[in-house]
């Protein structure tokens, strides 16, 4: 059983977010619309983060995109109540089943990472927007968790659609139990560091260092 | 990246690998066993594609393939075989098919009806609308004034630039306006200038170890992002202990000052004097490459000519003028740093200075551009590995000569209507901001007819509002835009072109990997609406109006003048694809979507620089020669330089060399400078109507779907001013816009900052009465010398609404 990873260099990633719109548009993830968006309720499976800190002149930005991190030990998957988060067995990913989802987001609380994003509306595809769905992914109802799913769908061929459009050649994809993969020798390296590490769930998803 | 896998591979060939497994199992055919289910799932499963075309979200023309499930585009990546972008694609890339299936497109001709701008249209035949077109036009050539005829040209890509060139030149009318006096025509000027190339510079990233940027958004809004993305992964990680260095010199802390290794924060206006103060430090310690200097420049001693005339060399200015003490006072740059860089920069090499916008557009921007590049000749970067290229164009098949009439003859024989290349601006080659003043004075002349091609002037146009005044007057307005855009909304007809992933066309890679790449973009599906190739319009149109005209344009369609062109790429018998006959070859291009020409070969001195002496002019004798020839004598170039608002005279006036900058606004009035910048997701100001782009706008600063002025926080504090209040940024124009403040550490206390791609009247949904533009409060402050617009002279004040 694959222990599907992601690396992302820091050092190399630019913040461009074609990450962002790759996932939307790979994984049928509607625009939300401004109000929604400003209410905070827009959902972006990958999401891209900016930190700035200091005092001009001397500022400093630190810039992180967010997936799911997929972690080994998931705290969204004890909390739920129904059974609709779950690590699925062939890939040993966390994902959700829609269908069972009860809208409780016990799991949105315990996910230290916040990658997981509510349902606050039914998905709007205004006119003839619905022509570029993607058909290889259900479409979510209003009421429901979804979150990324380092792209299962497109497995066995190992590239979410974040890490094939990443322009910056900053996301590595593959198995960590497959001691000679890259993103094994990247994770190993002295730059790699994993988010809230001392919570203890074990992400899959590795970060490298700038500088 | 991983391998280039089989399913990859026959993605690229735009082959269905569920269709093949399904042909075989056709019902009919025979078969003597039940299908697995694996078969089932294959008959069932979508009829998929992947077909190669080209981007058209920007400028850039990176490779693309479209994923077609059933006759639906459903997602876009990058074409793993194409050399700039390498399969890769930014959001905009990404986000195409919002373009594609973009409710509020333009579904078919359409003539207005009602009042200009008041929103009445009338679908119309296209046989109607093109015979609409070729009366009027025909009207103005039997009337002797084709010359009133303008064509103001945007995002011109392939053989429609040169269609629509000869389409003005076989009508007679000299008015063929591009974009570029708002955009690079500055950058390209001082190129031309100092290698005798009018064009933007490839750059051999891989290899350059020290990036020095002057103003330049690499990481977000300068051609081809893509490659630029990648080059920086590359150049901060891609070599093996060597690790480049990157140093953003700019007015505000950008995506691009944020991943640098230093951001230098710079006075508005005098990034020359900066690239002037390190050349100082690096000739007065002797760190320049003498080889290069010696060999391959022109100017840079002092040097006397054939006359016997002593003339005064870029070394000697340098020393004279630009000691770093006195630098720090102009550009607020310490002179220890000063001094660092130059001594970085000179012992880095490969080493790249690079500059755009906030560099270049500037009263004295021709002289910034040049004191950067500069630099790059005296660490003898030109010609070495990791250094500027001068990219080789693609051999296309030379157009047929044109025959003019006698109208089309006296039409050309007009001054132009931006007065580009006269006396007002000497050097222009096109002023696109002038148009709405000509048109109000009728100067020099009165224009009957106006077409936009992929350009919305009501939204790009400093001030705006004389934009409006200007449509509104001209008789005729046509507009081909898919889009029901601002400009568009004052058309007299709108012929809507197919958006790029409906069109055929061939898109000539910018500038950037130093050897010719042609892309080819196709169509992916049909078209969605009754909406008609510009170029086949055009070309009929050309039918009609008969004569010279019509035999300027002996193709059918645009398919058969673009396989004409492209005849020459199979011709050349260079590049990736050779074939035996032509056929073979359109097929394989056509199933690639690309050629392109590679390796580039440095050293080619003698194609390099194309300039008088054969070398890298640090003393411009083009510009000598351009404005002696303006001027009408060498002894009246004096006054000429005066009248153009160039302070220096003789020689220093060809070397680069610093001028005070001049801004529009006093201030004690208008304290701030206005910086107006671009976001990943600008795509020309195009962007705005792409929801998916709106929720990612401005993820630096946490901004989506509005505007917002960035400000120093103790400016702002001091102002009153606290973080997301709505403020008046009010320019010397009286005109002032309200907008969202954001409190930014990275904004300079002398600088406010606003993005571009909002403040829409039209242009959609999405787009319409979202945030501000801030061109509304940019004074049309044009370079005398140059034609360019100054977009970074404008000073604002600034308070609470």
């Amino acid at each position: 059983m694959p222990r599907w990873a992601m690396v992302i260099d820091l050092d190399k990633c630019t913040g461009c977010q074609s990450c962002t719109v790759a996932c939307r548009m790979e994984n049928n993830v509607p625009f939300a619309g401004q109000e929604a968006t400003d209410a905070g309720r827009a959902m972006y499976w990958n999401q891209v983060f900016t930190h700035i800190e200091g005092e001009y002149p001397d500022v400093k930005a630190t810039i992180i995109p967010r997936p799911c991190f997929h972690c080994d030990n998931p705290p969204c998957v004890k909390v739920c109540p129904v059974g609709a988060t779950y690590v699925e067995e062939e890939n040993n990913l966390v994902l959700q089943r829609y269908e069972r989802c009860i809208g409780c987001r016990y799991c949105a609380v315990a996910c230290p990472y916040g990658v997981r994003y509510f349902n606050w509306y039914e998905p709007e595809w205004p006119a003839s927007t619905e022509s570029y769905q993607n058909p290889s992914v259900p479409l979510r109802p209003k009421g429901v968790i979804e979150k990324c799913t380092y792209c299962v769908h497109r497995l066995p061929e190992p590239v979410p659609a974040c890490v094939q459009a990443c322009s910056s050649g900053a996301r590595y994809f593959g198995d960590l139990d497959d001691p000679e993969s890259e993103v094994t020798e990247l994770a190993r390296g002295p730059r790699a560091i994993r988010l809230l590490e001392d919570l203890g769930t074990e992400p899959r998803c590795i970060y490298l260092k700038e500088g | 990246m991983p391998g280039f896998s089989r399913r990859t591979f026959l993605k690229v060939l735009g082959v269905s690998t569920t269709a093949a497994t399904a042909s075989e199992l056709r019902p009919g055919g025979l078969l003597l066993r039940a299908l697995t289910d694996e078969e089932k799932t294959a008959l069932q499963a979508p009829q998929e594609q992947w077909l190669p075309t080209v981007c058209g979200q920007c400028p850039a023309g990176c490779g693309i393939m479209v994923r077609v499930v059933e006759g639906r585009a459903i997602k876009i990546d990058g074409l793993p075989a194409h050399p700039s972008n390498r399969g890769k694609t930014c959001p905009k890339g990404q986000n195409g098919l919002q373009v594609l299936y973009d409710p509020d497109r333009i579904q078919g001709p359409m003539r207005r009806v009602g009042e200009r701008g008041a929103g009445d249209w009338q679908a119309v035949s296209w046989e109607e609308a093109i015979a609409e077109v070729a009366g009027r036009l025909s009207e103005l050539r039997a009337s002797g004034e084709p010359h009133t005829a303008v064509v103001l040209a945007g995002r011109v890509q392939g053989q429609m630039e040169g269609l629509l060139r000869r389409f003005c030149q076989a009508y007679g009318t000299p008015n063929y306006v591009d974009h570029d006096s708002i955009s690079m025509a500055t950058t390209k000027l001082a190129h031309q200038y100092a290698v005798g190339h009018h064009a933007l510079f490839g750059y051999d990233w891989e290899n350059t170890n020290f990036l020095l940027s002057f103003g330049v958004a690499f990481l977000e809004a300068y051609q081809p992002t893509v490659r630029n993305l990648l080059s920086h992964g590359i150049m901060r990680r891609g070599r093996p202990h060597q690790r480049a260095r990157i140093v953003q010199v700019d007015t505000r802390f950008s995506v691009t000052a944020s991943k640098a290794d230093e951001w230098v924060p710079i006075i508005p206006g005098t990034d020359g004097a900066l690239a002037l103060g390190m050349a100082y430090v690096i000739i007065s310690e002797d760190l320049y490459d003498h080889d290069f200097v010696t060999n391959h420049t022109f100017g840079f001693e002092d040097w006397t000519d054939d006359a016997g005339v002593t003339h005064l060399g870029w070394k000697t200015l340098v020393l004279r003028d630009y000691a770093p003490g006195q630098v720090e006072g102009l550009t607020g740059v310490p002179s220890s740093t000063i001094a660092r860089l130059a001594r970085e920069f000179a012992s880095t090499p490969p080493a790249v200075a690079i500059a755009n916008r906030s560099t270049s557009m500037q009263s004295n921007g021709l002289f910034n551009q040049m004191a950067v590049e500069a630099l790059n000749a005296l660490v003898g970067s030109f010609g070495r590995a990791g250094g500027p290229m001068i990219q080789r164009a693609a051999p296309y098949l030379p157009w047929p000569e044109v025959r003019l009439d006698s109208i089309a003859q006296q039409g050309l024989g007009q001054p132009r209507i931006d007065h580009a290349g006269g006396d007002r601006y000497p050097l222009a080659k096109t002023v696109y901001q002038q148009l709405p003043e000509s048109i109000a004075n009728d100067d020099p002349y009165p224009v009957n007819a106006l077409f936009l091609y992929y350009t919305n002037p009501l939204f790009s146009s400093p001030e705006v509002e004389p934009v409006r005044e200007a449509l509104k007057k001209v008789p005729f307005v046509v507009t081909f835009s898919p889009f029901l855009d601002e400009s568009s909304q004052y058309a007299d007809l709108i012929l809507p072109d197919h958006v790029f992933l409906e069109r055929l066309q061939d898109v000539e890679m910018v500038p950037s990997t130093g050897y010719p790449v042609v892309g080819l973009r196709q169509p992916v599906i049909a078209p969605l609406f009754d909406t008609r190739h510009s170029g086949d319009v055009l070309l009929e149109v050309a039918r009609k109006l008969g004569g010279t005209v019509a035999l300027a344009f002996p193709w059918q369609g645009f398919e058969e003048l673009l396989q004409y062109r492209v005849n020459g790429l199979w011709r050349s018998e260079q590049g990736d694809i050779i074939a035996t006959e032509y056929q073979y070859f359109w097929e394989e291009f056509r199933l690639r979507s690309l050629w392109s020409d590679p390796p580039y070969r440095f050293g080619e001195w003698r194609r390099v620089f194309n300039t008088p002496s054969g070398r890298y002019e640090f003393h411009a004798q083009g510009l000598k020669a351009d404005l002696d020839e303006a001027a009408g004598g060498e002894d009246r170039i004096d006054d000429l330089l005066a009248r153009m608002d160039v302070q220096a005279r003789g020689d220093e006036a060809f070397l680069p060399h610093h001028e005070a900058p001049r801004f529009v606004g006093e201030p004690a009035e208008y304290p701030f400078f206005l910086n107006t910048y671009k976001l990943m997701t600008h795509a020309e100001g195009r962007g705005a109507n792409q929801p998916h782009l709106q929720e990612i706008l401005g993820t630096f600063l946490n901004q989506t779907w509005d505007s917002w002025v960035e400000i120093n926080p103790r400016v702002a504090n001091h102002l009153g001013i606290s973080d997301g209040d709505q403020v008046w940024i009010e320019s010397p124009l009286g005109e002032r816009l309200q907008v969202r403040a954001v409190l930014f550490e990275g904004a300079r206390p002398d600088v406010v900052n606003i993005p571009f791609e909002l403040g829409h009247e039209a242009y959609g949904r999405w787009a319409r009465g979202r945030g501000v533009n801030p061109n509304r409060l940019v004074v049309n402050d044009t370079n005398p010398l140059t034609g360019s617009l100054n977009p970074y002279a404008t000073r604002v004040k600034v308070y609470r609404a």
